[in-house]
């Protein structure tokens, strides 16, 4: 059992700095996922944790204990790789036992030689394979027990090296990616199965990806990296609902949040014509500020007479149970859609289908108080900020 | 809708005939065994025309055309060659050189490769290219510089000092072969095994040795007849009759004035034998390895 706590980490490698003063703190038995874009740092930050990579700076905490000087061995942890690294001349059996096995090594049995022996007289003793039995039968493992990695699937692979994660019964979890190697369906099932064994041991967990559905669906805790800084970490429905930045709205949410340039006069932000009530906690004079709006949060009708914004439909994709709606803003209204904005679409969710086609003429309708408002200089957000979530950093240019 | 020619209906979908080989469909199967068979006569008959010179009489060698067959009937003035020559504790001799040439040979390759494979530090390039540099100077060159230093430090005149002066040569190859094979494992698997709780000893011992068992069979063979077949060293090292290898034995047959023939072939033969059967334990392995790096680890 084991709380970890980072402080004021930061590596570098040369002159390139990967990850600045990152400090978290995570309690026993929390789903701590590191999300970001690749080469963000997360892996890098994972590795820290895990032993693997020391840090330029700063300390890694176990319970109130400083490891940094610790091996991955002493710190207690599992690491599930990417690429599954078994053993490739182990059966499923011995690899999953190898741990177990190198328990029992005392000093003598590491010369060459007599540890391949130790390994096998080990690996065979009664206690080691009851538990290999009981990991595998967990995992649905059983019936490729005497296979070699050669011969299994990818997701097979990545079972085995679970168990090879688990029967350590380590303090902490540390998963690397452990999905991004397997098609769409596995992952599916492969998420179920690593939420069920969280609850299953109350470990702590710690895991990296760039799949943000991964995140949301696993995570009790999401950090989100950019260029090492952390961006944001809270709570995925807090994330989702009020992100930090203009970054974080961007990077979660597909199609992702828009987000438009508003004009405030008098303290009331107005877009394209259309009015947003502001909300109380936003205190704005004259001048700009960032509107973002999810796409579930903006409706489109064909009537171009009702109240909204007057534009063109551009795209229509249709996810089967969802459409999504990609609309060119009139020109006319003068609307300043955000640099990074897709195709400077704005993009609208719906359930089911729609009658509109591409070239129609139509009206989008937000959802004036489900708006989020940024800073139009530094992309913090103006109602988030220093509350409840941790204030984000923007991310740095270069 | 032109009046066009359907395409001729073959046997096999034209994905499939894709597939195949080139080589394949250049030459029939009876031409492919005629080839083979071709191949193996040339590699075989030197063998066999050892054989078959062992077993002629010297009339037959020195006079009038030698046989096709072999006497058969000599094969029992073998066991006169080997009593009057202490060939078995030549080939012993042989055996030992050439097995502890290997074996410290690879114990040195694996370490080093393993550590120009994985570790940074200050000269890498620099040793790496140290190494092969001692296979540009032809072992002639070296002998006397050796002999000299082999002297001063009384390891002359024993098998001790001839495998170390062996492994020296054999060794550069080896490195550069398991250097190879160690870059080609990912390094993931060493660190699930350091995760797993193994120094970097056992990593080595349990982890890598068997992945990287190909290549070192690979290499044992190049150094196993390496050493076998060493004769310079030997013969400038060793003045004593029964410390020679079978390579300064054989050649001890060969006199100033008179060379029997049939016992030279007889003895070589014997000296073909040993070195045979070992690649012969090392070959499966070594053809196992050449698809091995086809499985994704």
């Amino acid at each position: 059992m084991a709380k970890l706590s980072l402080r004021n980490v930061s590596k570098r490698f040369g002159d390139t700095q990967v990850i600045h003063d990152f400090s978290a703190e995570v309690d026993n038995g929390e789903f701590l996922v590191l999300l970001g874009a690749s080469g963000s740092g997360k892996s890098t930050l994972l590795r820290i944790i895990a032993g693997l990579t020391d840090a330029s700076a700063g300390d890694v905490i176990f319970d109130n204990l400083r490891v940094n000087r610790q091996s991955p061995r002493e710190r207690d942890i599992a690491f599930v790789f990417q690429s599954y690294a078994l053993y490739p001349h182990l059966t499923v059996r011995e690899n999953i036992a190898f741990p177990l096995a190198l328990d029992k090594f005392k000093g003598w049995h590491h010369i060459p030689g007599v540890s391949t022996i130790a390994r096998r007289v080990f690996g065979s003793s009664k206690d080691i394979v009851k538990q290999v039995a009981s990991v595998s039968s967990m995992l649905e493992l059983d019936e490729y027990a005497n296979r070699k990695p050669g011969g299994l699937s990818g997701g097979q692979r990545q079972r085995v090296a679970l168990a090879r994660a688990l029967i350590r019964n380590p303090s902490m979890f540390l998963l690397d990616e452990p999905l991004s190697n397997l098609d769409a369906k596995l992952r599916a099932e492969l998420r179920g199965e690593i939420v069920r064994l969280h609850r299953l041991t109350g470990k702590t967990f710690v895991y990296v990806t760039h799949d943000q559905v991964e995140a949301m669906t696993m995570a009790t805790q999401i950090v989100i990296l950019h260029n090492g800084i952390v961006q944001q970490h809270a709570t995925p429905q807090e994330i989702y609902a009020r992100p930090a930045n203009t970054y974080v709205a961007r990077f979660i949410g597909s199609p992702p949040m828009n987000l438009m340039t508003a004009d405030v006069t008098d303290g009331q932000p107005a877009l394209g014509g259309l009015r947003f009530p502001a909300p109380e906690q936003l205190r704005l004079g004259n001048g700009t500020v960032t509107l973002g709006l999810r796409p579930e949060h903006l409706t489109v009708s064909a009537d171009v007479d009702v109240p909204g914004l007057a534009g063109t439909v551009r795209r229509i994709e249709d996810l089967g149970a969802d459409t999504l709606i990609g609309v060119q803003p009139d020109p006319a209204l003068g609307l300043n859609m955000w640099e990074l904005n897709q195709d400077d679409l704005l993009w609208i969710r719906q359930t089911g289908q729609t009658r509109l086609m591409a070239g129609d003429p139509c009206t989008v309708s937000p959802e004036a108080r489900m708006a989020s408002y940024f800073d139009s200089d530094t992309g913090l957000n103006l109602v988030s900020a220093g509350k409840d979530s941790d204030a984000g950093m923007l991310p740095t240019r270069g | 809708m032109t009046t066009q020619e359907a395409p001729p209906i073959t046997q096999s979908a034209p994905h499939k005939r894709r597939l195949k080989a080139p080589g394949n469909r250049s030459f029939s199967k009876p031409a492919r065994y005629v080839m083979l068979a071709a191949l193996v006569l040339f590699s075989g008959f030197p063998l066999y025309w050892m054989l078959n010179t062992a077993l002629s009489e010297d009339s037959e060698l020195y006079g009038q055309a030698q046989g096709w067959w072999p006497h058969w009937e000599r094969l029992a003035d073998f066991g006169d060659l080997i009593g009057s020559v202490p060939i078995f504790k030549w080939l012993t001799n042989s055996v030992v050189i050439a097995g502890g040439t290997t074996l410290l040979s690879l114990i040195f390759a694996v370490l080093a490769g393993y550590a120009l494979s994985r570790f940074k530090f200050y000269g890498k390039g620099a040793a790496g290219f140290l190494l092969f540099a001692t296979q540009m100077l032809p072992e002639a060159l070296l002998v006397v510089p050796i002999y000299a230093l082999f002297a001063s430090l009384g390891l002359l005149n024993g098998m001790g000092g001839l495998i170390l002066a062996n492994v020296a040569f054999t060794m550069p190859v080896s490195v550069w072969i398991i250097k190879g094979a160690i870059d080609a494992i990912p390094y993931e698997i060493e660190e699930a095994a350091a995760v797993d709780g193994c120094p970097r000893v056992t990593i080595l011992s349990l982890v890598l040795t068997p992945l990287i068992l190909p290549s070192i069979a690979a290499a044992a063979v190049i150094n196993f007849f390496d050493g076998w077949n060493e004769f310079l060293l030997a013969k400038t090292f060793i003045a004593e009759r029964d410390l020679w290898p079978a390579s300064v034995g054989l050649a001890s047959f060969i006199g100033q004035y008179l060379t029997s023939l049939n016992s030279v072939m007889a003895a070589a033969l014997l000296f073909t034998l040993p070195a045979l059967i070992f690649f012969l334990l090392v070959q499966r392995r070594i053809v196992s390895g050449l698809t091995a790096g086809s499985v994704k680890g």
